[in-house]
């Protein structure tokens, strides 16, 4: 057996060791203990658990929903934004001092991004301050709140901030890769009007090669836990951080709930990666044509 | 003259890439422009297309001046050398886009493009995409989609170039057909002297930026500078011995 095939082999194992098998390990505890097979308060097999979060008042499903209604929006914001920037300061993007200050975003920890946010946008925060001075508002607490609100603002534009440079970057290199630059001058000479050239030919060929990527950033967005912490409100919660409350209340009880959740947001997440990796085989081959 | 251009001069820097270039095109005419790599043929393309402005000289069509007009109002195609289809649309949606753009009826899309498909023996891919297609059906393809919108001049970049020589003759042929069916003039790049010959109602020839055109092609043939009559002889003379060789094995 030749030694790349060995050295494939051993990468292999080391995969499955150090990542497939504590998440399955995980997974497996999370599954017992929400049908109460594990835990100090463990009786014995029971669907009980199951049936808790189609109870009414419980926030798991409100808690779901609000977070892919939160992904959604931040990532159909993040992608517009990005395409609009890619649309019209490309050659910016490519290099000089914007593609450098574009990076910046992506290096800041969700804690000081929210905390950026909170200091700007809340009831008491900067613009508040600043709109009041200026005389546009009586007090600062007119200030609409778009931090700690019901609809996820703050949280929104957190991961649009977060998202936007990144997007804007792979739509650059998309750009050059799939030769859009050509493809734009033959849509020119076949009558294609700047605008028709933007949504006809650049736009979704971009959305299409970025596709498994808008997925997997969907994933990231309804999984994220710092931002909505600091951002959000106590009800309703993002998933991430339901999940931790029940997983850290006294109140042992709370537990399998805390692990139906962590199970429900791991069938999701494996779903919408399942369907970013069969459009990543369509490209492959694609590609390769 | 569908196409006239005059005195066409173009810098790059402090390099001269073209130097009072003239040609004209007539009605259902091709001219062929040969040249070798970098000596110009591609700018002067995409000056007559639009996609690059002149230091100076004029661009006509049918008489009326478009140096400065914009390249989606010229109704001139320019075809590169690779195919360039759109890789989200299928088939029928690239012949299809020039007429989508215009917003034509949806039968009359349907019907315009179906039939350019049964032209171009393409019916049975209409719904594939482009990475499900060979060469010769991506090419084809992309001349679909550039002769259904009856541009007044198509512009052609060594189309055939990343062909096979089998598909490349299939190719020539093809096109030769749809151009002078559909009537359409066009301009004819490369650097192979066959395909020159062959596809050429007239022939120019490129160096350095400056472009000599002849009136036909037994002009350019006779001429001793640019090796065609030495092209012909030599193949001739290899017919010849390749006949006597076939008479004295039948002997």
């Amino acid at each position: 057996m030749s030694s790349k095939s060995n050295l494939d082999r051993a990468g292999f194992l080391l995969f499955l060791l150090l990542a497939i098998l504590p998440m399955a390990a995980g997974l497996l505890y999370a599954a017992s203990y929400s049908v109460g097979l594990a835990g100090l308060l463990s009786e014995g097999f029971t669907w009980e658990y199951w049936g808790r979060p189609f109870q009414e008042g419980n926030q798991i499903f409100a808690s779901f929903a609000f977070s892919l209604g939160v992904a959604l929006a931040a990532t159909a914001i993040t992608l517009l934004v990005a395409l609009l920037l890619v649309l019209t300061v490309r050659r910016s993007l490519d290099s000089g001092l914007l593609a450098h200050l574009s990076t910046i975003p992506l290096a800041l920890p969700g804690t000081v991004l929210a905390f950026v946010i909170l200091q700007w946008c809340s009831g008491s925060g900067i613009a508040a301050r600043a709109a009041y001075a200026l005389g546009l508002l009586q007090t600062p607490a007119q200030f609409p709140g778009i931090v700690n609100d019901q609809y996820g603002v703050g949280i929104i534009i957190a991961q649009v901030m977060v998202g936007v440079p990144f997007f804007a970057l792979l739509f650059t290199q998309l750009w050059h890769s799939q030769r859009i630059s050509q493809l734009m001058e033959l849509a020119q000479t076949i009558g294609a009007t700047r605008a028709q050239r933007a949504m006809r030919v650049a736009v979704p060929l971009l959305l299409h090669r970025a596709f498994p990527t808008v997925m997997l950033h969907l994933v990231a967005v309804i999984g994220v836990y710092e931002v909505p912490l600091l951002l959000g409100v106590q009800s309703p919660q993002m998933i991430s951080v339901l999940t931790m409350r029940n997983y850290a209340m006294f109140d042992l009880q709370q537990k399998p709930e805390a692990f139906i959740c962590a199970i429900l947001y791991t069938l999701l997440s494996l779903l919408l990666i399942a369907i970013a990796w069969r459009r990543m085989h369509r490209m492959d081959h694609e590609q390769s044509a | 003259m569908v196409l006239t251009v005059q005195e066409i001069g173009k810098c790059f820097g402090q390099q001269m890439v073209l130097q009072g270039v003239a040609l004209s095109v007539a009605e259902r005419q091709t001219l062929s422009v040969l040249g070798r790599s970098g000596c110009g043929k591609t700018t002067l393309l995409k000056i007559i297309a639009g996609l690059i402005a002149p230091d100076s000289g004029t661009v006509r069509l049918h008489g009326a001046e478009i140096t400065k007009k914009p390249t989606e109002q010229r109704n001139v195609v320019y075809l590169y050398q690779e195919p360039l289809l759109f890789p989200h649309l299928t088939v029928f949606e690239n012949i299809a886009f020039g007429l989508r753009l215009r917003r034509l009826p949806n039968n009359d899309l349907t019907h315009r493009t179906t039939r350019m498909l049964e032209h171009l023996e393409l019916q049975a891919h209409a719904k594939k995409f482009p990475h499900q297609l060979s060469g010769g059906q991506k090419q084809r393809t992309a001349f679909g989609r550039a002769i259904i919108i009856a541009p007044d001049v198509l512009l052609l970049d060594e189309p055939f170039s990343s062909l096979d020589p089998e598909t490349r003759a299939s190719m020539q042929h093809l096109f030769k057909q749809l151009a002078q069916e559909y009537g359409i003039a066009s301009l004819f790049v490369t650097h192979d002297l066959k395909e020159a010959i062959l596809m050429g109602d007239s022939i120019g020839y490129m160096e350095a930026g400056k472009l000599t055109t002849f009136a036909s092609r037994q002009e350019f043939i006779n001429h001793p500078d640019y090796g065609a009559r030495n092209e012909i002889e030599f193949w001739s003379s290899l017919r010849q011995q390749a006949t006597n060789h076939d008479h004295a094995a039948t002997v």
